[in-house]
């Protein structure tokens, strides 16, 4: 299989990937593989080692064993600020945006060069602007573009880190619970956003806890138990295994 | 923590630290052979040297590892232990050649002490005699009761030559009610009941001659006037720890969003001491009156001054004082808890800013010990605290950042590296070894020789 | 607030200069530009890229012993201790020197001190500035230590020497306002987003794809090496240098102003820059202060203020961010 097909096939894929805390194996040895295209989720109980999956793929923490493969780019460290060559960028679980600058900055500040020199010359340019305005009226922030994202209520904040995620122009988003902690009226506005991504085209995989969520929105799902995968496949045939059944009533 | 220290686990840079070990551990045996006399003699140095790292490095330990901020303060309060005793001794003991007696450091210093006696008895007293008592009965008894304690601590100020007669009823006092608890205690832990009338009569006069005696003989003890002196600077230094804990950091920690708040706050009181210190002694060095030991003992070639065993004896003392404060007592699983997450400490009912409060309170002593004793080997400078705290910050980062065993081993491991790193290189390279050593170790060993478990 | 703190020092500065007659106001005036460069460069480091570097004052001290070094006349060879060599370089010459080797020097040292953060920066920091005092104190083969280095060029161009007070002023004023430029468009560009962007969250803008660690790297540098160029112009001013200029207390001064002024904004260390040098020289003039306490007391005022401002204010006067 040359490196093109592997590309075409799969978005992420790890190889036995492993990560422990002291004693605690938070992933151990885990082998899965997400298909481009289409929403992908991963879910499992409390513990089981979605998160802890999500921040080796971008980076956040070193790898202790195993490969990560990201758009067929085998990589044993990931270096996080090289993920979006790699077409892959992220949401955190408990929001992360910059907090002492403004909506606007929290934008565009990912839609600049990424190089040293270029960046030291460049200047806000329409295009950024335009960019950002777009993106702020799609996730429903533009009224708030002058605040301060410290000021923001925890739904606008998780908004507007969805809204940064999308700014970057990738194949495969991660997003680590987005629509935990959302009022209705908000969370329709996520799905759309997720709904839209995939017709457009782009990967998407997100760890919920919601299973309203989990049984409409993904076409692929991955259940994880003591950092170990316990199954994956098509929603509803996952959701009626013994197995999952098992692990998600059994304690 | 683990954030704070960036992690740094490449495998070169491992091969590295093991190389430079190697390399300095290849040094130190060629220094030996080459000199066993002169090894031995920097050894004595680096000993004396580490004992004061020590004491520094475990009282900063102590309140790092409870509240997560570096607090600059224990730079001013080793100033502040050193300068006490001058302060107190300078007449006496130098022939009053700088003497020097400020009514406004005395008024100063007794309001700090009236404030925090204040806050003691509100903490302590209040809240089990308020079923019983008026509150406003209680109120007046403690502002009569604090402005006492207050009056006392100025009037020992200002009259530094009289320290003995002065502080005499005071250990009285402190040593008859040590009795009475010891003799309650017992009998209860005997009999399994309190003391009743008249056996607690008995006991009180016990207690009493007990001690009156103990307070006659630190008066006619040679000498007492110098280690009154020290008691003194350093209860002075740890009442203003605890004192700016109580009346200024407790209000930032709430609301800061990070721990840098603190740290440029307590730069500004470090800042403020030492130009108030300059104004009040000046900015030369000035020497600390004679201790004992100041002879130079031989031993195997190689020649150490009995004030120096004194020292290292202190350091060690003092390390076995935390270590059952810390270890064997229900403070020191208070003190761990906080040091773990101070909200679970105060959801299981751990009265936090007195546990804190005390905990600065011992810092400050300790840092305060360690600036005296270093004082009174070499000269003083209000500016010399600054430098003291940053040897002790480096050394218990070497030992382990909020490991009370890191900082004794990191102590004295800081001073033996120092003194042999001057052997070939002139003794004012010293500070930059300091530094390189602290460096390699945040580089290669992040969490120190023993880390924090 | 923010109005309020302008006026009081801006109407101060007027009133002082006013008083004082505009001699002293001249002297004044270099020394505040002096200031005001080292506070401007610093507020990149610790307002804008959140690092509280205390060791600023070692790449101001590399600056000056730059250009003491090249320049010192060799007129003075009695005041010569230890025989350096006379270079005699004009101070157009030496000026870039003092610029590019403060500049390598906090490259080699951002190196090391790249992955340390928060407290533990300050710890390093710390380090810094002590470990570049004992350089000046003690290689006296080539700072001769505590004599210090005598007859510093004054700038010249062409024949034009800018000895008098006024000329130098000028000078100065014009060196700052370049160097406010250059934060100005540092600070303006993406180059500055991404500065705050990691001063609030350095993981969350990794994952961006921005490598932090050489942005931390390079705005580093740029500050030191504005730090080497107000060095340059303080040596080549007092015409005479030794360690004492360059000690740690002066660093921690440097983050009063800076923390004063309000971190991450450039008018903010303008502004304590011009607040410091007032409070100083108007304390000279305050008849119950002894002359000899002038400087302790502005210490004490400054460490006072800065407990209250970190109660009250953690912006600082006119400041954006809050540490």
């Amino acid at each position: 299989m040359s490196a093109a097909d592997a590309r075409d096939a799969y978005a992420v894929e790890t190889i036995d990937l492993s990560k422990h805390f002291g004693a605690v194996r938070a992933v151990d040895e885990l082998s899965v593989s997400i298909p481009h295209e289409g929403i992908t989720s991963i879910v499992g109980p409390n513990g089981s080692g979605k998160s802890t999956l999500v921040n080796l793929l971008s980076g956040v923490l070193p790898l202790d064993g195993g490969l990560v493969i990201l758009d067929g780019v085998r990589l044993r460290v990931v270096k996080a600020h090289e993920t979006p060559e790699h077409g892959v960028t992220r949401t955190f679980q408990e929001v992360r945006l910059f907090d002492q600058i403004s909506v606007r900055d929290n934008i565009m500040v990912v839609l600049t060069s990424r190089r040293l020199l270029p960046a030291l010359l460049e200047r806000t340019t329409v295009a950024h602007t335009e960019r950002t305005e777009q993106i702020l009226r799609e996730v429903g922030m533009w009224e708030k573009r002058d605040s301060l994202a410290q000021e923001l209520s925890y739904g606008q904040r998780k908004l507007l880190e969805i809204g940064r995620a999308l700014a970057l122009d990738v194949r495969t988003y991660l997003f680590d619970e987005p629509f935990a902690g959302l009022f209705p009226e908000m969370l329709e506005r996520v799905k759309e956003i997720v709904v839209r991504m995939r017709d457009e085209g782009r990967t998407l995989i997100f760890i919920s806890h919601n299973m309203d969520i989990v049984r409409e929105l993904p076409d692929h799902l991955i259940v994880l138990d003591s950092g170990r995968l316990l199954t994956e496949g098509e929603v509803h045939d996952v959701l009626s295994r013994e197995e999952v059944i098992e692990a998600y009533l059994g304690d | 923590m683990g954030a704070q220290l960036a992690s740094y686990r490449d495998r070169q840079s491992q091969l590295l630290a093991i190389a430079l070990a190697v390399a300095a551990i290849a040094y130190v045996v060629w220094k030996i052979s080459e000199s066993p006399e002169q090894a031995l003699q920097f050894a004595f140095n680096g000993l004396s040297v580490g004992a004061v790292y020590a004491l520094l490095a475990m009282g900063f330990t102590l309140v790092y590892s409870t509240v997560w901020f570096f607090d600059l303060y224990y730079g001013a309060a080793a100033a502040i232990g050193a300068y006490g005793v001058f302060y107190l001794r300078s007449g006496e003991a130098l022939g009053g050649l700088y003497e020097v007696n400020e009514p406004f450091v005395n008024v100063a210093f007794a309001a700090v002490v009236a404030g925090v006696v204040a806050w003691a008895l509100r903490e302590g007293l209040y809240t089990r005699l308020r079923t019983r008592y008026r509150t406003r009965n209680l109120i007046l008894a403690a502002s009569l009761l604090s402005a006492a304690a207050g009056g006392y601590a100025g009037l020992v100020l200002a009259r530094p030559n009289e320290i003995e007669v002065l502080l005499s009823p005071a250990i009285g006092v402190v040593v008859g009610l040590a009795v009475l608890w010891m003799v309650r205690r017992g009998h209860r832990l005997a009999h399994g009941r309190a003391l009743t009338g008249p056996l607690l009569a008995v006991a009180a006069i016990v207690a009493a001659i007990a001690g009156g005696y103990c307070a006659l003989l630190v008066a006619d003890a040679p000498g007492s006037r110098l280690y009154l002196s020290w008691a003194v600077s350093c209860l002075l230094a740890g009442t203003v720890g605890l004192a700016l804990y109580r009346g200024l950091y407790v209000h930032m920690i709430a609301r800061a969003r990070s721990p840098l708040i603190m740290l440029v706050a307590s730069l500004g009181v470090l800042l403020a001491m030492t130009a108030a210190t300059t104004i009040v002694f000046q900015a030369a060095p000035r020497p600390l009156p004679d201790a004992f030991g100041s002879d130079p003992v031989v031993i195997a070639g190689a020649t150490i001054k009995g004030f120096n065993v004194f020292t290292i004896a202190v350091a060690l003392v003092g390390f076995a004082g935390l270590w059952l404060l810390l270890k064997q007592t229900s403070f020191g699983k208070a003190v761990r808890a906080i040091g773990d997450d101070e909200e679970v400490a105060k959801v299981v009912g751990i009265n936090t800013t007195v546990v804190i409060a005390v905990v600065f309170f011992i810092g400050a002593v300790y840092a305060a010990l360690a600036g005296l004793l270093s004082g009174h080997d070499t000269a003083i400078q209000p500016r010399m605290g600054l430098l003291l705290l940053l040897k002790g910050w480096i050394a218990s980062v070497v030992g382990g950042l909020g490991n009370l065993y890191g900082a004794i081993v990191g102590g004295f491991a800081l001073g033996m590296v120092e003194q042999f790193g001057i052997w070939d290189l002139a003794g004012e390279w010293r500070d930059v070894i300091s530094f390189g050593v602290l460096i390699l170790f945040l580089s290669f060993w992040p969490k120190g020789l023993l880390p924090r478990k | 607030m923010e109005l309020w703190a302008n006026l009081i020092v801006l109407t101060w500065a007027v009133a002082f200069m006013l008083w004082q007659g505009v001699g002293f106001a001249i002297t004044l005036g270099t020394v505040f530009a002096i200031w005001a460069i080292l506070a401007v460069s610093l507020n990149l480091v610790v307002g804008f890229t959140g690092l509280l570097s205390i060791g600023h004052i070692g790449f101001f001290g590399i600056g000056a012993y730059a250009m003491a070094f090249l320049t010192s006349d060799a007129s003075y060879e009695q005041l010569r201790t230890e025989a350096i060599p006379t270079l005699g370089w004009p101070f157009f010459a030496a000026l870039p020197v003092s610029v590019v080797l403060a500049g390598v020097t906090a490259l080699l040292v951002g190196i090391v001190f790249n992955r340390f953060r928060d407290d533990i920066f300050v710890l390093v920091s710390f380090g810094f500035a002590i470990i570049a005092f004992s350089v000046f104190l003690n290689l006296r083969s080539v700072t001769r230590g505590a004599f210090g280095i005598h007859e510093i060029e004054r700038p010249a161009i062409g024949g034009w020497v800018l000895d008098g007070e006024v000329e130098f002023l000028v000078f100065a004023l014009i060196c700052l306002a370049l160097v406010v430029l250059v934060c100005w468009l540092i600070v303006t560009s993406s180059f500055g987003r991404v500065l705050t962007a990691i001063r609030e969250d350095e993981e969350a803008i990794a994952v961006f794809g921005y490598q932090v660690t050489h942005y931390k790297l390079a705005v580093w540098v740029i500050s030191a090496m504005m730090a080497g160029l107000a060095g340059g112009l303080f040596g080549s001013w007092t015409t005479f240098i030794d360690p004492n200029s360059f000690i740690l207390l002066e660093s921690m001064l440097l983050v009063c102003i800076v923390i004063l002024g309000g971190l991450a904004t450039i008018w903010g260390s303008l502004l304590g820059a011009m607040a410091f040098v007032l409070l100083d020289e108007g304390m000279r003039f305050l008849p119950f202060i002894p002359s000899e306490f002038v400087g302790q007391a502005r210490q004490i005022v400054l460490g006072i203020l800065l407990v209250l401002l970190m109660l009250f204010r953690p912006q600082g006067l006119v400041g954006r961010y809050r540490l």
